[in-house]
């Protein structure tokens, strides 16, 4: 009991700067999706969903940050999983080289993904070489390059939840099935893969919710069809000053997301039911 | 030994309490007294863009309004329209004077959120473009073509925009911006609309033209520095952009040019929040920035048109003749008052239009 109190010492503050600084504006935010000069209404709605710009928007952030964070998935999975065998010492470097990609800004390395993806880019370049033809694969200013940008950003965000997931597994579990005969695929796919699936999820769930926000990354290395809805809510915001629709979008995004966490998290509770295999 | 472990060394705790709040102490410190300090010494607050633009602005106008008057000017970077509407919102204005580009100037305006300024504090005659209500020119910035010199020398490259949109003389893939302002004017000009017949806009024509163009166009650009970068690394041939980018990587030995046979003039302005806390101060400041000896002091750092006609003869020669020729009869001064009534619609209507 006086542990509990204790705990609601520690976190209540904390609770309650939260409470001001995240929930107050936020409620603000919805009730000026709802609210016109002249009264409580849904028009900002209507117009939203009635208006094909918004719903190609939506349709293509959706498919750009839910590949981003599988793309991310499947590049960050295996550096997880390499970074789990190391040594402590060994492991704590590589964790250094990981985080590298946020050394840079944005800006600087969208010039050099051109130097290095561009039409006469060294990639292509080499290809050249190689094939002896004047290879000019696009691989730039469409949706390869914003995957190229948004992985190079999303896969720390993967590493270190799945590589939490991962160190959390029963090492004797691993010795217990060498020991009965197990082959590596086969410790992989019965042992490794299903433990490690709550750090998978919740890597995953985080780096879709954060893909969405973005707008620099499809700006400078995306082309013309892969406009974000940030990009929507900024024009809103910042050109016309039609915040009732900006927070609209903003109200929409929110609940899209909050549905699919929920969604996620029933999944994660049935599959949890199901126990542990061994 | 176990009764020892028990004991947790109260003098380590106290240092590593204390220390902690020095610490945490010392961060925040300069986000509490710094604001206080600058309020109380700040007697103007004008607001302008980074980099070397904030150089040129303190050293043209800034540091010789506060010799001249005694007035603490303090700048700060980026204007944001979004912040203006919370300020004015809020009733709680910092900022005194802006510099607005001519859509936000506008859009600020329709909303409310300048002071009226009183015209007799200007030479209207000598404005290159007229002034509104709320706003005043503060120079004019210069679009226009650019390719690199050393793979498209004389001959090979587009000079007007009728020849930007020719893509059987001049094949490869150019840019255009990603907005409807600009791009309008110049696909108007390419389909062949006289320049002094140009507003109020065919839009219908504009798209239409845009049609033709759309599959040449390998980048529509959202940040500026790109127009200029993607010519550089060869990612394009041809690129509208802006003379002061050119001038710049010229400085930086680059083999990038820019032509000045037609260019779209846009314009920047200056403005007064509404209900400034320092509204006497950013009037003067506002008539001090359009005499023109700080128009040409300001403009040659800057490297635009100045809006004072008479600062022109004023200027450096090797600035010059990076400034738009006035007489050109091709050249389009985007006028910003149309843009003011449209610039919602049409924008929701290009990015539709470019996503399709």
């Amino acid at each position: 009991m006086k542990s509990r109190i204790d705990g609601l010492l520690y976190v209540g503050p904390a609770t309650v700067f939260l409470f001001f600084v995240l929930f107050v504006p936020l409620a603000y935010v919805v009730y000026t999706s709802f609210w016109i000069g002249s009264g409580p209404s849904l028009s900002a709605y209507q117009r939203l969903l009635g208006s094909d710009l918004f719903l190609r928007t939506l349709w293509s952030t959706f498919q750009i940050s839910i590949t981003a964070s599988v793309a991310s998935l499947l590049l960050g999975y295996p550096i997880a999983m390499h970074l789990a065998k190391q040594t402590p010492r060994k492991r704590a470097i590589y964790m250094v080289l990981v985080l590298v990609p946020f050394w840079t800004s944005i800006l600087v390395k969208s010039y050099a993904f051109t130097i290095l993806l561009g039409r006469n880019g060294l990639v292509n370049q080499l290809l050249s070489a190689a094939f002896h033809t004047r290879v000019q694969l696009p691989l730039l200013f469409n949706r390869f390059g914003v995957m190229v940008g948004m992985t190079n950003y999303l896969i720390p965000f993967i590493v270190f939840p799945v590589l939490a997931s991962l160190l959390s597994i029963d090492q004797s579990l691993y010795r217990a099935s060498e020991i009965m005969g197990a082959k590596p695929p086969r410790i992989f796919f019965r042992i490794t893969l299903p433990l490690s699936l709550p750090g998978v999820a919740a890597a995953t769930l985080s780096t879709t919710v954060m893909s969405m926000g973005f707008f620099v990354i499809p700006a400078l290395l995306g082309g013309r069809k892969d406009a974000m809805m940030s990009n929507l809510v900024d024009f809103y915001t910042r050109e016309t000053m039609d915040w009732n629709m900006a927070s609209a979008i903003g109200v929409i995004l929110l609940g899209v997301v909050t549905l699919a966490a929920m969604g996620a998290d029933q999944f994660q509770r049935r599959e949890a039911k199901k126990g542990v295999m061994a | 030994m176990s009764a020892d472990s028990k004991n947790v060394l109260p003098r380590r705790r106290f240092l590593q309490a204390a220390g902690t709040t020095l610490l945490s102490t010392a961060i925040a410190a300069p986000m509490v007294i710094t604001s206080r300090k600058a309020a109380a010494a700040s007697n103007l607050t004008v607001v302008s863009w980074g980099g070397n633009y904030h150089a040129g602005v303190q050293e043209a106008l800034a540091t010789p309004f506060e010799k001249e008057f005694g007035v603490h000017v303090t700048l700060v970077d980026t204007p944001d329209l979004a912040k203006v509407k919370a300020q004015v919102m809020t009733n709680n204005v910092q900022w005194d004077v802006f510099d607005a580009v001519g859509p936000m100037a506008m859009t600020g305006s329709k909303n409310g959120y300048w002071e009226p300024l009183d015209p007799a504090l200007f030479n209207r005659s000598d404005l290159i473009a007229p002034m509104t209500k709320d706003a005043v020119p503060l120079y004019g910035f210069t679009g226009g073509i650019c390719w690199d010199n050393s793979k498209f020398p004389d001959g090979k490259h587009p000079e007007t925009f009728a020849d930007y949109f020719d893509v059987k003389k001049f094949p490869g893939p150019r840019t255009l911006r990603n907005r409807a302002s600009e791009t309008l004017e110049i696909a108007l000009l390419a389909d062949g609309v006289a320049p002094d017949k140009l507003y109020p806009l065919d839009v219908e024509r504009a798209f239409k033209a845009l049609n033709r163009i759309k599959p040449y166009i390998a980048n529509w650009v959202d940040q500026t520095p790109q127009t200029v970068t993607l010519v550089e690394t060869g990612q394009v041939d041809f690129s509208y952009t802006y003379s002061t980018r050119v001038k710049a990587a010229q400085e930086a030995n680059k083999p990038i040019n820019f032509s000045f046979k037609q260019n779209l003039i846009g314009l920047e302005y200056l403005v007064v929040l509404k209900n400034s806390p320092n509204k006497a101060n950013a009037m003067k400041f506002v008539q001090f920035a359009l005499r023109p000896d700080r128009q040409a002091a300001l403009m040659n750092a800057l490297g635009n048109t100045p809006a004072s006609r008479s600062a022109l003869p004023m200027m450096k020669p090797e600035v010059r003749k990076w400034l738009s020729d006035p007489s050109n009869k091709m050249n389009v001064v985007s006028n910003d008052m149309w843009w003011a009534d449209h610039y919602d619609d049409l924008t929701l209507r290009f990015k539709e239009w470019v996503l399709g």
